[in-house]
């Protein structure tokens, strides 16, 4: 039946032929592309000298100095292993993973960090010099801040250990060991010594050892989906059948399986150099591009480091000039880089991106690389494969023709609604032979399981009949054991049909019947007659004309159409014990009953269309790319929506107003049905003019490195694109695609691997839901971003007001740490779980280069406005202790220096009072946990405000989201704790604050959250505005 | 130019509503505030000890006898700080009872007289250089003002050469008493004039010891509620300096 398949399919295979052409084509625009991709270049030409298929055994035996009896010798098998290596692949070249580490220690914020850490310790150094019993407070505030850099590195480090390695795959397809004849002795030996020219024996089961020229095969069928993505079994023999070295018959590859029979052949290729070997190179030598969030988290850092060293630099300078010491001014640069980097923001990223990973894993989305959780939601391309993806990847029954009409079949999942008429004598007729003709059957066992989730032995179309004939007649296996088999012919190429006899059910009757089904032209052929409404009538003119028309429509469709017909056997001619002979043919098979026609389709999965509307009204561009031919890629591609019902293609616009193709003017188009073939011959201007002046495409009988080619395009358009794939073939273009998305069920471990992404149920629509999980994450980050930069102003003014006004410090640099890495951490987590303002799915994708996650819009309004404010709140609480304990703020001014004379025991208040050094350290230290509490409180107003970017508050809902209030119950529960729970501790520099002192900046609180308020009113107000303009971030 | 013209005015009316706002928000706190007294004594519950002249360097003092120049500086400073504390300053002043706590209702807040002759050879007055130049420094000690502070029992200001055989320390008023009758302190602006009692040290170095340094420290002894035990404030109830006094 396989025969039969093939045959049916062979309009669509025949697009391989071409393979070759494409590959040559493909090097080309390599090198035009990019002179870097050479390397790719390269591989692809040493897949095309492969011409040991077109050599016959003693040519074969010549040039790998082998025998085909006696195989190698040892001692030339250890020669070619000496000189090609074993038969393994190379790992890629690997990055250390101390390498990886060290990366982690000086990425991001940390050489900031380090660098405060080593001044500490030069000041410490510079301290010791002058004067042996120098505090040791600067020592400590190195090694919190080295610890702080450490942490997050490993922990970043971790994370990225997490996401697995491409070649790690590869390495796991990797055959144990091989059969080999070596001395005319058959050996069993480890599959990585194989060399060229070793023969070697191969059965059902085997992974194939090494790329092998087949020399005899005994029904030898092997599965090459990992390689070609063709799913069915492939036949192979000795034969020379193709030019091209992928589709020839006589060639197994390295890793593919052998599903059955048993086959001889000699090695031609090992290792790097087998065809899987030069894809696994291919795929790692294609440089993923970083991801869209690593590039806006890298412009944020360049953006806050930029700041804290220019303000640090600045008030060095100024430091300097105000005659500090040049090590008071080193502090200070400290406190100010302290105060500007937000130590704790890149790990809240992180665990950001996996709580909304955990939240798509759900959704069948399984992330794999973390940043690609983002990248989804910026996705404005997505390059969809057809077949398991769009489709349901099983044929299924879609429309019938008999009565000289056509009928649609229920295509669904469950396909339980058939509602064409079945009263018909034709459709009785034609039932019959459907149920009849097949050789497919279900499995036994199954009797619980809804017919379309039961197991099947058949081919794909078989089995799609039977489950057809199954939902609509009922037990189909009774059916036929009433209609008992008395002899059948397989479907075979040359006749194009496949035919069984039966005794009819009726133990009266004693006429047996005929069925037959084929290729529907090749069954006309054999029909004199025809059946209309049950009554058997000559096959005339207009029944012909009929029957053409529905063909062709059918056909036009894209489905693979079946014509069926029978003839009841004259009983004096074939009494009962007639003995039918299959090989003689001793019965008629022409001037049959033409009763129908039957056409098939892979069909839409049924959330699809759904799901390309969403892409759609979501601004992201689908495009179809398919091995399939392009009539039914373009049938398919209009029933899920990738066109859509309204656009036309330059070939439908002629067609319908009956002008040649090249008169169109080609912008009345939306829709463009682009083949392999035209693509091969495309300048990648063309390419990118196509992908810019069309909304929707199909690429047809693409060949899979075409796919590279595409995603390519897609992105010289500045385009975020994603790209799903299942085969190894694949791997290139998922790894170049910004997003790589691996299908979980019919996907190959190379393809997984390459991919960012697996979609569990290979399901189309689940994308969707990624996308609308990654533009969330991005608006929250955006807001966790806010949040957190926000209170740098409030961390940096104390050090700048130190510095000018000579305050005692408001707040300590480790103060400032409990900050950054205590209150704040949970917060700003908490903002993942905001839900969305508006519905983020009918807008555009975010702009690659345009829509950054920290604009400046951000940075201004977090820094000089709600930033500014919560200085002036901590302030006020600063100055409240000190007020209160006896130093007015006017006394404050300049106090500095005599403030911090460690001699100096009776520094007098503003009552006259006198206070030692300690007396006033601890009243120092009461200042950091005043301004550390003013922050915190006027951190719950932010986090509060940070909910929405444009909806009030109370149109978000404020208690919605309860991780929030989680968020700041853990900022107030922290921060009692620091203050009551380790207020003794002197190195953390805590004291135990009045109950009072946690209510002074409330109103400052208030006031952040009325001026948002207001602000978010005036933007909804006013939009376009140049308040909105400036204000919304 | 109206654009940025726009911005700048909003943040003109943005700073400046802050500006006054703060202002509103410090009023408002200081309002709080006692003149007379400050809200929240508890960060101060005892005294700390200080030292008179105050040596350049951190609490060691260095002169040479046969060098005036060198000791000049402490003189002067001597000087300045007594000057509050000579007779005709004190006219005003109130002759208390010694030896208990003077107490006052207001509203009118008088402050106790401290003669200086009880500092005796360190008053200056019969040795205007404080025995420097007799290599015999006179050092000022004195105990840090506190509102409020009542010492219980007799406290006074015992100080000890760490040396007993290089020099000999004497202490004015006689062993180093403090009269109680100088508390409470009422703070700055109601108790006007008001003077801290001081105990003087004089180190004597003995006059065949060559090595002319000694390190003297002086603690609060007799009196329960000032406390001089303090292992993180090394000035609370205490004080250590060290003299070297070259010929």
């Amino acid at each position: 039946m396989s025969r039969k398949t093939l045959e049916i399919y062979s309009v669509e295979l025949d697009g391989t032929k071409d393979t070759k052409q494409t590959d040559q084509e493909d090097d080309k625009k390599y090198n035009d592309l990019d002179l870097k991709k050479s390397h790719q270049k390269e591989e692809l030409k040493r897949e095309l000298d492969l011409d040991d298929h077109k050599l016959t055994s003693e040519e074969l035996e010549q040039k790998y100095g082998t025998n085909i009896i006696t195989g190698l010798s040892s001692a030339r098998a250890a020669e070619h292993l000496a000189r090609d290596g074993p038969n393994t692949l190379s790992p890629p070249k690997q990055t250390p993973e101390i390498i990886k580490f060290l990366k982690q220690m000086v990425g991001g914020f940390s050489i900031l960090l380090w660098i405060g850490a080593v001044l500490c310790w030069i000041a410490y150094g510079i301290q010791y010099v002058n004067d042996k019993s120098a505090s040791l407070d600067s020592v400590y505030l190195g090694v919190v801040l080295a610890l702080v850099v450490i942490l997050t590195g490993i922990f970043a480090y971790y994370q990225e250990a997490k996401s697995t390695n491409i070649m790690a795959s590869f390495s796991k397809m990797i055959p144990q060991e091989a059969l080999v004849i070596r001395d005319s002795e058959k050996k069993v030996i480890p599959a990585e010594q194989l060399v060229v020219g070793d023969i070697v024996e191969i059965k059902g089961g085997d992974q194939i050892p090494a790329d092998i020229r087949l020399l005899s095969s005994q029904g030898c069928k092997v599965d090459n989906s990992s390689l070609t993505g063709e799913s069915e079994p492939q036949p192979r023999s000795a034969e020379f059948t193709h030019e091209n070295p992928l589709e020839t018959k006589n060639i197994g590859f390295y890793s593919t399986t052998c599903l059955e029979g048993t086959a001889t052949g000699v090695v031609i290729n090992t290792g790097d150099r087998t065809v899987i070997g030069r894809i696994a190179s291919l795929a790692s030598g294609v440089g993923s591009e970083k991801t869209p969030i690593a590039t806006e988290i890298e412009h944020f850092v360049h953006i806050v480091a930029g700041v804290a060293v220019s303000v640090g630099l600045l008030f060095f300078i100024i430091a300097v000039s105000l005659k500090y010491q040049v090590l008071d001014s080193i502090i200070f640069l400290i406190g100010i880089i302290v105060a500007n980097v937000p130590e704790g923001l890149l790990a809240t990223v992180t665990v950001t991106l996996s709580l909304t990973a955990k939240r798509m894993a759900k959704k069948n989305c399984l992330v794999k690389n973390l940043e690609a959780v983002e990248t989804l939601g910026s996705t404005s391309i997505i390059c969809s494969d057809k077949t398991g993806t769009l489709t349901q990847n099983r044929m299924a029954v879609a429309h019938l023709w008999f009565d000289n009409q056509i009928f649609m079949a229920d295509t669904s999942e469950n396909q339980l609604n058939q509602a064409f008429d079945q009263s018909s004598g034709t459709w009785a007729s034609l039932s019959k032979i459907i149920a009849l003709c097949n050789r497919a059957e279900f499995r036994p066992g199954q009797e619980n399981i809804p017919i379309m989730k039961k197991v099947v032995v058949g081919d794909a179309s078989e089995t799609a009949l039977l489950k057809f004939s199954e939902v609509i007649l009922g037990d189909v296996m009774e059916i036929r054991k009433r209609n008992r088999k008395v002899a059948e012919i397989p479907f075979n190429s040359t006749n194009k049909f496949q035919l069984s006899i039966h005794e009819t059910e009726d133990p009266e009757d004693k006429h047996f019947l005929v069925v037959m089904k084929g290729a529907p032209e090749r069954i006309l052929e054999r029909c004199s007659t025809i059946m209309i409404n049950g009554q058997e009538q000559p096959l005339g003119k207009s029944n012909a004309t009929a029957f053409h028309t529905a063909y062709m429509e059918l056909g036009g469709l894209g489905e693979r159409v079946l014509g069926f017909c029978h003839l009841y056997l004259p009983e004096d001619e074939f009494p009962e014990s007639y003995p039918f002979d299959v090989d003689a043919m001793n019965f008629p098979t022409s001037n049959l009953c033409f009763v129908g026609l039957l056409s098939m389709i892979d069909p839409p999965r049924s959330t699809v269309p759904d799901a390309v509307a969403k892409c759609r009204s979501a601004g992201i561009k689908v495009i179809m790319v398919t091995g399939d031919h392009p009539i039914t890629a373009k049938a398919v591609a209009k029933s899920v929506g990738v066109i859509s019902a309204s656009s036309e293609t330059v070939e439908d616009i002629a067609r319908r107003c009956s002008i040649a193709v090249e008169q169109v003017n080609k912008r009345d188009a939306r829709a463009a049905v682009v083949t392999g073939m035209e693509l091969k011959d495309m300048a990648p201007e063309q390419l990118d003019e196509i992908l810019a002046n069309y909304s929707e495409i199909v690429f047809a009988r693409t060949s899979p490195q075409q796919k590279l080619i595409i995603v390519e395009g897609c992105q010289r358009q500045d385009a975020v694109v994603a790209v799903t794939g299942d085969g190894v073939n694949d791997s290139p273009a998922l790894k170049k695609a910004d997003i790589g998305i691996a299908m979980g069920i019919a996907g190959s471990d190379a393809a997984k691997n390459a991919a960012d992404m697996v979609l569990l149920d290979d399901n189309f629509a689940s994308i969707v839901t990624g996308v609308e999980e990654g533009r969330l994450i991005f608006d929250n980050l955006k807001k966790t971003i806010a949040y957190t930069l926000t209170k740098n102003i409030a961390e940096l003014c104390p050090f700048l007001i130190y510095i000018i006004v000579g305050l005692p410090l408001p707040i300590g640099t480790i103060t400032l740490l409990f900050i950054d890495l205590g209150t704040d951490i949970i917060p700003s987590i908490a903002l993942a779980y905001e839900k969305a303002e508006s519905d983020i799915m009918n807008r555009k994708p975010r702009h690659k280069k345009k829509d950054r996650l920290v604009n400046h819009q951000l940075a201004i309004y977090s820094y000089l406005h709600i930033g500014l404010m919560q200085a002036l709140g901590a302030f006020l609480v600063y100055f409240t202790v000190y007020a209160q304990q006896g130093f007015w703020p006017t006394s404050l001014i300049n106090l500095r220096v005599r403030w911090e004379k460690d001699e100096l025991n009776d520094v007098e208040d503003s009552y006259g009072q006198e206070w030692t050094r300690y007396q006033r350290k601890y009243l120092e230290w009461t200042g950091y946990t005043a301004f550390f509490v003013g922050i915190m409180v006027q951190q719950i107003a932010d986090l509060i405000i940070r909910k929405t970017r444009r909806n009030s508050i109370f149109q978000q809902g404020l208690f919605r989201n309860k991780v929030i209030w989680v968020g700041i119950a853990s900022q107030i529960i922290i921060a009692l704790i620091l203050s009551y729970g380790l207020g003794s501790v002197t190195a953390l520099s805590f004291t135990m604050l009045r109950p009072q002192y946690w209510f002074v900046a409330i109103p400052h609180a208030i006031l952040i959250w009325v001026y948002d308020e207001v602000r978010k009113l005036f933007i909804r107000r006013y939009p376009g505005s140049w308040w909105d303009k400036n204000m919304y971030y | 130019m109206l654009f940025e013209g726009l911005i700048l005015l909003f943040y003109l009316v943005f700073y400046g509503f802050l500006a006054a706002l703060f202002s509103f928000t410090m009023w408002a706190m200081l309002q709080t505030l006692n003149d007379e007294v400050p809200k929240y004594r508890d960060q101060i519950p005892s005294p700390g000890l200080m030292v008179f002249p105050k040596p350049v360097t951190a609490l060691e003092y260095t002169f040479s006898v046969s060098d005036p120049s060198s000791y000049e500086g402490y003189i002067k400073d001597l000087k300045k700080f007594l000057k509050s504390y000579s007779l005709e300053e004190q006219k005003n002043l109130t002759n208390c009872t010694d030896g208990v706590l003077f107490e006052q209702k207001g509203p009118v807040y008088v402050a106790c007289r401290f003669p200086d002759f009880l500092l005796q050879a360190c008053s200056g007055r019969n040795d205007p250089d404080f025995g420097y130049s007799q290599g015999q420094p006179c050092i000022l000690v004195k105990m840090n003002r506190i509102i409020g502070l009542k010492p219980e029992g007799s406290p006074r200001i015992d100080c000890i050469s760490k040396d007993e055989n290089t020099a000999i320390v004497s202490t004015y008023p006689n062993h180093g008493i403090i009269d109680l009758k100088y508390f409470p302190y009422y703070g700055k602006k109601l108790h006007v004039g008001y003077l801290q009692p001081l105990v003087a040290v004089q180190v004597s170095f003995e006059s065949n010891s060559t090595k002319k340094e000694v390190t003297v420290e002086c603690k609060i002894e007799g009196s329960r509620n000032l406390r001089n035990e303090d292992d993180r404030d090394k000035f609370l109830g205490r004080v250590a300096f060290k003299i070297t006094a070259r010929t």
